[in-house]
Parts: structure tokens; C-alpha cells; sequence
């Protein structure tokens, strides 16, 4: 079976900034895949190469098998949820969600049914009549999503899809999709620049940098196994070891990360650090230290002492838990 | 010591805008009471005045305006060589609109949507540039390119196209001896010269639609026809109505355009001008001055019935 969205060398460039540069990924059909990255590091650019409104400067596109390269957006079964909605706003929000149907000719009955229908999915039966300047932003994107869905899609892309909500109503929204994806089935695309969101949602991800995918895999092999520094630092701030470091803490002559929750703080060690901060968590204290000039951060469990800044202390950690990034 | 908590106010301007801060409706009161001064007494009133002397009529022996009201005025407009006026009139300003209107359209949304930095600087000057010379030399240029002898002529003359110019003159009643004296010439000087207010609202309009809102359709499946039928254009529409608002009342009220170009038929500009100078007829005056607010009123209904101000 083809794979839902395949990426052969692909590259864009706008002038002479590479925006996509040498990309090769492969997303498997119903998977909920986030593509993370840092803003300018060329995720959004991906995403609008699979819904066709970039094309490839060089290197192949193919969706479930078919080389889309040349095929225009309104031609592809992959629907877009956009950052800002892109809601229309001079129709009601049933005309919205059956927009999909109405361009494809589809009458005036069946297509408003499919629409209501839409809209129990996301949980907004008896909001068709408004406008989309009546409703709030979880809603808008609500119907935003709906729109996007009417045309069962193989593909669903979304674009920082919870970037404008607030905390509380993120949080709910992360499980909806996800229970969502579960229930329909299809591939889920979405782009991000936040790594909790991408931990918690994605089946596996890409991490994006300057154009390239810096790593795929799992949440679990990307939070636990980086790549790279980058991919070490953008990703759950690891503390990153220099190989001089890494040396002296007892491991190889390499780059190494460390994730600040396996971090201990210890009365003696190899090498003593300053404590230069603490920051409250509320489940814990992270506590910043500086060892020979690398920032080094270890996770304080709530209930146990903590040092003064200012003062020395050292460090401890199980040797299995310090990743060495041979690519790094 | 520390700094007091409360600066004490130096001079008259720190004192005017706690007084402003305490009253924010007395700043607002200050500004606007000029304007609405101006709106409400001068302008809204003489329109009053001008629609009570529509109401008065003449005697036709003295020739005096008889202060009384009457209807007979306005029975006056649906005289046939009256009705003639009214109905060339709307007849020209509707074309003018529509020709504008779609030439207008192209430039506005690449102005809109493509122009950037340098370029959208060029097409401003290039807007505006026509309403910096005098409305009179630009007709009066008009004329000479569309005159007989003018430059329209000699350029069908050396590419071999007469025979089109003279089928096109040749066309019943918007035909004529010449473009400069045919109402096809009154229509292209009546667009020209509107069109810059036409392309700004234009283009104020559709600078206001994002480009994800078109991705989107696109994204749905929407051809571009489809697109611009169902998301472009209802979202122009306030724009384009306002644009239409310029072209059509300015046509509507225009007595110069008429006088040096076309065949001399009158339009209500001009008959405005005649009847309440020369003929002192000032009733009849008013009376086909009332007829473009009256149509402008029933195109605004229209308009708001047909959903153009959806969008706003």
C-alpha cells in the first residue's frame, strides 16, 4: 500500500532563500503525523506543497502513489484547516462547512444535511445560522475544521491549528483531534512550533531545521533519542553536553544530551557546577546550573531541599539515561 | 523621598486632558460639533430648501415663482422632452458605471493582490496622476483626440482600420459624424474621467480579503470562476457599490461632459443649469435636481436588498 504523502528530494526555493531544501519523508496512511520546527524552518512550506499551494522547485510529490506535482490545489483530496480559519465571513456557517459540496454542484438539500452532520461531528449542531464573526475562536476553528472534512479528504492538513487558543481550551482541542483522527481514520497532517503539542498528538513527527528534517520517529525515540543538538535542544530543552563534558562526566569523547528530569543534584561528582537559578514548576523546581560555562538544568521533585543560588553542587544521573548524538 | 504618586498638573494642556480623561464625550462633542454643524444646517438645509422650492411652481404668464405647493412641477418632468432627459441620463450613467466598473475591476485586485513596495507606489501616482490636471483640459484634450480630425482618426487612418471606426459611427443613435459628437465619445470621457473613483474602493475593498480566504476555496475544490463568483466579488461588492455610488451620481449630475462632447442632447446637468439661469425657472430646477437623489436612493435599496452589503 502507498503511503499517504511521500516526499522525494524535494526542494523550494524563493529566490535565493531555500526554504524546503532536499526534504525525503514519507507519512503512512492514517497516521496522525506533526511536522515541528521553529518558524522559518520550512514546515509550513511542506504542508503547502502537499495541498498544492506551492510546487516543488525540484524533486517529486506523490499522494497515496500519484505524482501530484503538477496538479493544481482544487484538484487534490487533501483539505487544509488554516491558521486564521479562512472562514468566508459573508456566509452563515452551514454555507461554510457545505461550501466543499456547493462548488462541486451538489444541491441545495443534500448538501446543507452533510453540513449539519459536519457540524455534530465537531459538536456545533444549531450554530449554521450565524456568521463567523458570531462565534469565538474555539468555534471558528470548530467550523473550520468541518469545512475541511465535508469533502472526506485522504489527507487533512492543518496549520498551527491551535496556535490562536488559549491554554485550557489547546488542551481540550489536542484530545478532540486526536480522538477525532482515531475515529475517521485518515491521515492527519499538522504543522507546529510547539513540542508539547507535537509530543502529545503526533503517531511520529519530522523536526524541522533551516529547510531540512533534522529527525523522524516516534515522540518517544525524538523526546528520548535527539539526533542533534538542535533536535536535543528544540525539543524538550535536553541539556546538551560538549564532548569535553560528556568526557568528564564519564562518557565518550562526544555530543551527549541529558533530559533535565533524569538530572539529580548530587553533594559530590566529578565535576561541581553553580546554581545559577531556580524557576518553580509547580510539580517541581528546575533548578539552572552552570557547569564550566555550559547551562545544565536538573528537575527538583516538589517536597525535596533545594540549594541557594549561588552555591556548588554536583551532579548525578543513571549512565544509560546520557544520549550520545553521533550525528550531532 | 520618593516620587509622589500624583504628578502635579503643569499649564493648561495637562489640565485640558484630565479635563478630557474625566469626560471622554466632551472631546468627542468638541470635534464633531463643526462638522454636524456644517451637515446638518448648511448642507442638510439648503437640500430642504431645494426640495421645498420643487414643491413651488411658475406662472407661466409672469414668469414668477408662485410660492404655493403644487405637484404641477413635478408633472412637468414626465413631459415627453423631459422624460427624454431623465431617461438618457440614467441610461449614460448606468453604461459609465458598468464600463468602469470592469475596467476597474482587473486593476484594483492587481493592485490588491500582486502590487508590492515600488509598484504599488506606481499605480497610486498612476491613479491619482489623472486628478491632478483640471477636469476642463482633460475634456477639452478628449475632444481633440476624438474629434473628426483628431488623433483616433488618423490613427484608424494608418493601420487600415477606418472602415471600423466608420462601422462603429455608423451605429444607430450612439453613432454619429464623429466620436467627439456621438454619445460612444460621451461614454469614453465620462469613464475616463471617473475612473479613479471607480479603482480606489475598489481596491480598498479587495485589499481587505486575504489571500488564505482564496486558498481556501481553491483548497474546496472552487474552479477560479467559482472562487471569484462566490468569495471574490460578494466581498468586493461593498466596494464595488461604493465605486459605483461616484461614477453613477457624478454622471447623474455632470453638465460639462455634455456640453463639449456628444451630439448637444441635454442631460440633467445641463438642464439644471439652463433652467435655473437663462429660463428662471428655478422650480423645474430643483424639481430634476431632486430626480438623481431619488435615483440614487432607489439603486442604495436595491443594492442593500441584492445582499452587496453582506460583507461589511
Amino acid at each position: 500500500m502507498p503511503a499517504a504523502v511521500e516526499f522525494a528530494q524535494v526542494t523550494r526555493h524563493f529566490g535565493n532563500v531555500r526554504a524546503v531544501d532536499g526534504v525525503d519523508l514519507t507519512i503512512a496512511e492514517g497516521s496522525f503525523f506533526a511536522m515541528l520546527g521553529p518558524s522559518g524552518s520550512g514546515k509550513t512550506t511542506c504542508l503547502r506543497l502537499i495541498s498544492g499551494f506551492e510546487s516543488p522547485t525540484t524533486g517529486t510529490i506523490r499522494i497515496f502513489g500519484e505524482d501530484v506535482s503538477t496538479t493544481p490545489p482544487h484538484l487534490r483530496n487533501v483539505n487544509t484547516v488554516f491558521q486564521d480559519y479562512a472562514l468566508f465571513p459573508h456566509m452563515n456557517v452551514r454555507d461554510n462547512v457545505a461550501y466543499g459540496l456547493m462548488v462541486k454542484g451538489i444541491g441545495k438539500t443534500q448538501r446543507h444535511e452533510k453540513a449539519e452532520e459536519m457540524l455534530s461531528l465537531v459538536k456545533l449542531s444549531g450554530y449554521g445560522d450565524r456568521k463567523p464573526g458570531q462565534l469565538s475562536g474555539g468555534q471558528r476553528q470548530r467550523v473550520a475544521l468541518a469545512r475541511a472534512l465535508v469533502n472526506e479528504p485522504r489527507v487533512l492538513l492543518l496549520d498551527e491549528p491551535l496556535g490562536a487558543l488559549d491554554l485550557k481550551l489547546r488542551e481540550a482541542m489536542q484530545d478532540e483531534l486526536k480522538a477525532l483522527q482515531q475515529r475517521l481514520g485518515i491521515t492527519f497532517v499538522f504543522v507546529t512550533h510547539d513540542q508539547h503539542e507535537a509530543l502529545s498528538m503526533a503517531d511520529s513527527l519530522a523536526v524541522f531545521n533551516e529547510g531540512k528534517i533534522a529527525q523522524i520517529g516516534t515522540p518517544e525515540a525524538v523526546y528520548n533519542r535527539p539526533a542533534t543538538r538542535f533536535v536535543a535542544d528544540f525539543v524538550g530543552s535536553s541539556n546538551v553536553l560538549p564532548p569535553a563534558l560528556t568526557r568528564a562526566l564519564g562518557g565518550p569523547d562526544e555530543w551527549a544530551s541529558l533530559r533535565p528530569e533524569v538530572t539529580r543534584l548530587a553533594a559530590t561528582g566529578p565535576v561541581t557546577a553553580t546554581v545559577t537559578a531556580l524557576r518553580y514548576l509547580g510539580s517541581g523546581t528546575r533548578v539552572v546550573l552552570d557547569m564550566g560555562g555550559t547551562e545544565l538544568a536538573a528537575i527538583v521533585p516538589a517536597g525535596q531541599p533545594l540549594p541557594e543560588p549561588g552555591t556548588q553542587t554536583a551532579i548525578a544521573f543513571d549512565p544509560a539515561a546520557l544520549h550520545i548524538m553521533a550525528g550531532a | 523621598m520618593p516620587a509622589p504618586a500624583i504628578i502635579q498638573p503643569k499649564g493648561l494642556s495637562d489640565r485640558l486632558t484630565a479635563l478630557f480623561w474625566r469626560r471622554p464625550r466632551l472631546l468627542l462633542g468638541l470635534l464633531l460639533v463643526p462638522p454636524l454643524f456644517w451637515l446638518g444646517v448648511v448642507y442638510l438645509g439648503s437640500l430642504f430648501s431645494l426640495l421645498i422650492q420643487s414643491f413651488y411652481s411658475i406662472d407661466e404668464f409672469s414668469g414668477m415663482v408662485v410660492p404655493e405647493f403644487t405637484l404641477k412641477t413635478y408633472a412637468e418632468l414626465f413631459r415627453a422632452a423631459n422624460l427624454d432627459i431623465i431617461i438618457r441620463t440614467l441610461l449614460m450613467a448606468a453604461a459609465v458605471t458598468l464600463g468602469a466598473a470592469l475596467i476597474a475591476f482587473p486593476i484594483a485586485y492587481y493592485a490588491a493582490r500582486f502590487a508590492k513596495g515600488r509598484w504599488k507606489a506606481v499605480f497610486y501616482l498612476g491613479i491619482m496622476l489623472p486628478l491632478w490636471s483640471s477636469y476642463l483640459v482633460k475634456v477639452y484634450a478628449w475632444k481633440l483626440i476624438l474629434a473628426k480630425e483628431g488623433i483616433v482618426t488618423w490613427a484608424a487612418g494608418i493601420t487600415g482600420t477606418s472602415s471600423l471606426l466608420d462601422a462603429v459611427l455608423a451605429l444607430p443613435v450612439v453613432g454619429g459624424g464623429s466620436l467627439s459628437t456621438s454619445y460612444i465619445g460621451m461614454f469614453l470621457v465620462f469613464t475616463y474621467v471617473w475612473l479613479p473613483y471607480m479603482i480606489l474602493p475598489m481596491q480598498a475593498s479587495l485589499e481587505r480579503v486575504p489571500t488564505s480566504m482564496l486558498e481556501a476555496s481553491a483548497d474546496l475544490g472552487a474552479t477560479r470562476a467559482q472562487t471569484f463568483r462566490t468569495v471574490v466579488l460578494p466581498l468586493a461588492m461593498p466596494g464595488v457599490i461604493a465605486g459605483s455610488i461616484f461614477t453613477f451620481s457624478l454622471t447623474l449630475g455632470d453638465y460639462i461632459i455634455p456640453q463639449i462632447i456628444g451630439n448637444s442632447a441635454s442631460f440633467i446637468g445641463m438642464a439644471v443649469y439652463q433652467l435655473q439661469g437663462t429660463a428662471g425657472n428655478t422650480p423645474l430646477a430643483a424639481a430634476f435636481a431632486v430626480v438623481p437623489i431619488l435615483i440614487m436612493l432607489a439603486y442604495l435599496g436595491f443594492a442593500k436588498r441584492a445582499g452587496a452589503f453582506d460583507a461589511l
